[in-house]
């Protein structure tokens, strides 16, 4: 338990900044609701002089957008990235700082089995995420009641919410797999922003394509928005995919943790 | 009862050399001096045995057990200085020192403090603003705290003022005479001649000798260096144990290894200037065993 309360402490402030990022987005941004509401029309006449192929991409529906779930779908986009790279992040730097700051000597020289070394560390982690979830559904929440000009579903408003928690998950067991793929990883921004990055870019192709393998190949398109408000549920092969690249992910962290030589110093 | 066994340990590193095919045991109560140049493969053996690298072949048994399979359990009582000190950087020395006793199931609060005091370490200060010689003192604070049954040490004194390094080789001989066990690995023979017993001279990966520093100390070369008032007799010193006779610019040059009383009586009978006798260097001593060796 002492390590698992050593990394929570250790990533108290990073994990209170992203929270408060998050939580300051969705306020903002849902903040702009009831003008944006007011003007529904107006706007929607602006859209729909757009090409498809860029509604698409950025995540925008007509004939939703200007209702709150719609327009709650559409800011969420961009909360899912933020997400994704604190999750990937937070994956990757825990497992790799015994590297980079050359402390496996200190670490691994104590009386504890590298297993419960990476269960500690993963048990922080998640702890972290959740409790970024905890409150960014709590402002969430908050702020939407506050806008809201009719009333919405909030079984489907949860149900987006939660998919920030899966995706997150998600990209933490990819930043575990990424933090040993290398015998020491240096650089954990650049490698956790670069990741993020790709499977968003392959995200927005997907979408502006309406290519439906491609959505397989990208977290950020496993749990669609429009489908969650219209049958009130994920979609299944998508909830498998996103576990089963958690689990391959997590089963190599766990072996490679495990059986690797701590380089030297 | 022997508290380290290594059996033809092997260690490579892709194709790279790590060690070769090294046994030796240390026995305890025994103060075991690793030496080595840069390069040797001593930290390579000590970080097999605590399990930070895993051999290619051959095995390390640490208190009779095998340290992969019971790594967590005699990791239980070894005190480890590792031979670069880094430390979670944006810690008090206290928090870094506790959370190291958390490992331990003991009161270790005390033993921290006394040897706090001892080490003149502030325990107050981060580690970030530490000089080089006082994170050391944090690794070895940090490394005697349990009360270890084995202290493993890497280049303990790298950084240490001459001062702390006298007070850290009475601590370790008092945690000695307590019973504990101590490797020591160093590149500075001199060093290690004051506390060890024995010691493993390891090169290239492999053990080159295995000796009681009492007789690796008479069998080793010491060097000579006159500067006699007038011409030196070529007969002089044609004794036994000489070696590489130079003498060249007024100045003479050998190597002796024997009596030291047979060699300072034919000194006495020369007028000198100046004479310096030292120790040979790690070089000249692994000169001695490649020479055996081969």
């Amino acid at each position: 338990m002492n390590i698992f309360w050593y990394e929570l402490k250790a990533y108290r402030g990073t994990t209170l900044l992203w929270t408060a990022s998050l939580a300051g987005i969705v306020l903002l941004m849902m903040a702009m609701f009831p003008s944006f509401a007011k003007d529904a029309d107006a706007f929607r006449e602006v859209l729909q002089s757009m090409p498809e192929a860029v509604m698409k991409a950025v995540g925008l529906q007509l004939d939703s957008i200007t209702s709150l779930i719609g327009f709650y779908s559409y800011i969420f986009t961009y909360v899912t990235l933020c997400g994704s790279i604190q999750a990937m992040h937070l994956g990757t730097s825990i497992l790799s700082k015994e590297g980079r700051e050359k402390t496996a000597d200190f670490l691994l020289a104590k009386p504890v089995t590298r297993g419960a070394v990476f269960a500690a560390k993963s048990l922080a982690a998640l702890t972290l995420l959740l409790l970024t979830n905890a409150v960014f559904f709590g402002a969430a929440g908050l702020i939407a009641t506050a806008v809201k000009i009719a009333s919405f579903d909030f079984g489907i408003f949860a149900l987006i919410t939660l998919s920030l928690l899966l995706i997150q998950l998600v990209f933490l067991a990819i930043g575990f797999a990424a933090a040993l793929l290398l015998p020491r990883m240096k650089t954990v921004l650049p490698v956790t922003l670069g990741t993020v990055f790709a499977f968003f870019i392959i995200s927005f192709i997907g979408a502006s394509t309406g290519d439906g393998k491609l959505r397989y190949l990208t977290p950020f398109q496993y749990f669609d928005r429009s489908y969650i408000a219209a049958h009130g549920g994920y979609e299944p092969e998508f909830l498998i995919a996103s576990a089963v690249i958690a689990a391959v992910c997590l089963t190599y962290g766990i072996v490679r943790y495990a059986k690797r030589d701590v380089q030297a110093t | 009862m022997a508290v380290i066994e290594l059996n033809g340990l092997t260690k490579t590193y892709g194709g790279a050399r790590g060690v070769t095919d090294l046994s030796f045991t240390v026995e305890e109560g025994e103060i075991f001096g690793f030496i080595g140049p840069n390069g040797a493969g001593k930290s390579t053996t000590i970080r097999t045995m605590l399990g930070l690298i895993y051999p290619t072949s051959g095995s390390a048994r640490i208190f009779g057990k095998d340290c992969i399979e019971h790594g967590p359990e005699i990791k239980k009582e070894i005190g480890y200085l590792p031979s670069e000190v880094f430390y979670y950087d944006n810690m008090r020395v206290k928090d870094l020192l506790n959370y190291s006793a958390s490992f331990y199931k003991k009161d270790c609060a005390g033993r921290i403090k006394a040897l706090a005091e001892r080490m003149e370490l502030d325990l107050t200060k981060k580690i970030d603003d530490l000089s080089l010689g006082n994170k050391k003192k944090v690794g070895i604070v940090q490394g005697l705290l349990h009360s270890p049954k084995l202290i493993i040490l890497d280049e303990p004194t790298s950084g240490l003022d001459p001062l702390m390094q006298q007070r850290f080789f009475e601590l370790l001989e008092e945690e000695n005479k307590r019973g504990a066990t101590i490797l020591f690995s160093s590149h500075i023979l001199s060093e290690v001649q004051r506390l060890c017993n024995r010691v493993a001279i390891i090169k290239e990966g492999r053990l080159m000798a295995l000796e009681k520093m009492s007789e690796l100390k008479e069998n080793t070369y010491k060097r000579f260096k006159l500067q006699p008032a007038g011409q030196v007799a070529p007969g002089a010193f044609a004794i036994p144990g000489v070696t590489e006779w130079k003498q060249e610019d007024g100045e003479v040059s050998f190597l002796y290894k024997g009596n030291i009383n047979e060699i300072t009586r034919r000194i006495a009978e020369l007028d000198l200037r100046n004479m310096w006798v030292e120790e040979p260097d790690l070089e000249e001593i692994f000169m001695h065993y490649y020479v055996k060796g081969a």
